[in-house]
């Protein structure tokens, strides 16, 4: 088993705990322990860098320390928020060493910024590339079609971060759905933002934009979205009843994370995965498709 | 949309100008309006300001209103405009330093759940070290329904109740609502971090 640093953050750890269980799940599937690192705090998400500069980068600091005393050499962070604001953290620490003493003065662990941080695709990458996952597939998702979501920050950073994936069409997560069996269809809303915390506080905006996304998946033929990011799943999947209603869609479609297509596809058992706590029903669609 | 004649006034504007291009980071000056980010910005059909012209609001030193435009608090931070931008100036951050700046300055924000979202999120996540949603919702629904209150905007409160509670039982019954309460054992290093981040807010005034 490899062992590799990993963050759930606060969403993780509450509305979207099923898809801290799956990523378990998969990853231990594949070889890869995720050995969460202790006492981890918020990142402070969207909302610090909107509020406080220097919160900002010393949220994401303290817990980039934690993960450098573990002695691991990479960290998987699922949430993209979290990891885009861990990434630019770490971006800054390296090129502003003036903040990171500030920041260093007040944290038990320091924070070299040396581990590098992954999303939840750069760890299935290289699985998927290797014929590792392949090897640990057993049904074929056959007939799913699926539209992949990446949302914003898989591939946008407010500073210069390079990303393996083409920032505007990005195909990782078609790669991987294909390797699954499974139909990704090109469609146009793949980077597009949902709104992230703007659901609560400007909801008819948030609701618009979500109507973009919806609209197009359901136009291009699509059984289901698929994503990576909780923020975006609870969003398209909470507030889908209220998106149709308002803009007049007819189709509801479920909203998978990444982790529970590969579960289905390597043979885990969708209760024990807890895709029956999706809002939008997720379990009639794996039924149709003859996969339960 | 009726237009404004802008007001040029040099010193202020330059002054004005070096100080969001140096608290975001964004090289503001490079931008020659070529409105790519406003062909990409979601929310531009509703802010009418896009990215595009709110730079241009900073560079021509219209303060006030580049401080307090529908962009700068429905921005929702996805960085296309950025990502897009030939000159590699990234909008969203601007917006995300006048939002700070408003807030120096005293100004009420034209969107002011945005700004009370953010504050109750930032008040949740260094209380305990980790973002409660319960507690999170809690602060940001109490000081939303009292202001809606002191307007006399009734409807807005029953509006409120009824979208959370629907959301509430929702999530209740997809076991989705989480009770427990999680700290941060070490918590005094985030009360460190806060206390420094307060710190240096006040020698940035100075």
């Amino acid at each position: 088993m490899k062992e590799v640093a990993y963050y759930p953050g606060c969403s993780l750890h509450s509305s979207s705990e099923l898809y801290d269980l799956q990523c378990r799940m998969v990853f231990s599937n594949l070889g890869i322990e995720l050995k969460e690192i202790d006492d981890w705090n918020c990142c402070g998400a969207t909302a610090a860098a909107k509020t406080d500069d220097f919160l900002a980068i010393a949220l994401p600091a303290r817990n980039l320390g934690i993960a450098d005393a573990t002695g691991l050499s990479e960290i998987v962070i699922p949430c993209s928020s979290c990891y885009s604001r861990t990434l630019v953290s770490q971006k800054r620490l390296l090129c502003d060493s003036e903040l990171k003493h500030k920041i260093n003065a007040e944290l038990s662990r320091k924070v070299e910024a040396k581990i590098k941080v992954s999303s939840i695709l750069d760890l299935l990458m290289p699985k998927l590339l290797s014929g590792e996952l392949a090897a640990k597939l057993n049904k074929k998702l056959a007939g799913l079609k699926v539209a992949c979501y990446y949302g914003c920050l898989l591939t946008r950073f407010p500073c210069d971060i390079s990303v393996d994936d083409n920032i505007e069409n990005p195909q990782s997560m078609e790669k991987i759905c294909e390797e699954l069996g499974a139909e990704p269809l090109d469609w146009g809303y793949k980077t597009d933002c949902c709104g992230a915390s703007a659901s609560v506080n400007d909801t008819d905006q948030s609701l618009l934009l979500m109507s973009y996304i919806l609209k197009d998946a359901v136009s291009r033929g699509a059984d289901c979205i698929v994503t990576t990011c909780p923020l975006c799943q609870m969003n398209l999947d909470a507030h889908q009843v209220r998106v149709m209603q308002k803009h007049g869609i007819k189709k509801s479609l479920p909203v998978y994370f990444i982790t529970e297509l590969i579960g289905m596809s390597m043979g885990f058992d969708p209760y024990e995965m807890q895709i029956d706590r999706h809002f939008v029903d997720a379990i009639s669609l794996l039924k149709e498709k003859g996969l339960v | 949309m009726p237009v404004k004649k802008l007001q040029c006034d040099m010193p202020k504007s330059v002054q004005f100008m070096n100080e969001v291009a140096e608290r975001s980071g964004q090289n503001i000056y490079a931008c020659y309006q070529c409105r790519r980010c406003a062909a990409g910005c979601p929310v531009g059909m509703q802010t009418m300001v896009t990215p595009d012209r709110l730079i241009r609001l900073i560079t021509m030193g219209e303060t006030e209103e580049a401080l307090n435009n529908l962009l700068v608090w429905k921005c929702v931070a996805c960085y296309t405009c950025g990502a897009r931008c030939p000159n590699n100036i990234q909008t969203a951050r601007i917006t995300e330093t006048l939002k700070q700046m408003a807030k120096e300055a005293g100004i009420t924000p034209l969107v002011e759940r945005t700004a009370d979202f953010n504050a109750a999120f930032m008040q949740s996540a260094g209380h305990l070290g980790r973002f409660n949603e319960l507690e999170g919702m809690g602060i940001y629904e109490t000081k939303t329904m009292l202001k809606d209150l002191k307007k006399g905007d009734i409807k807005s409160i029953i509006n409120e109740v009824k979208t959370q509670s629907d959301l509430g039982l929702a999530m209740i019954s997809k076991k989705r609502l989480h009770i427990g309460i999680e700290r941060v054992k070490n918590i005094s290093e985030i009360k460190a971090l806060y206390k420094k981040a307060d710190a240096s807010k006040k020698e940035d005034r100075k």
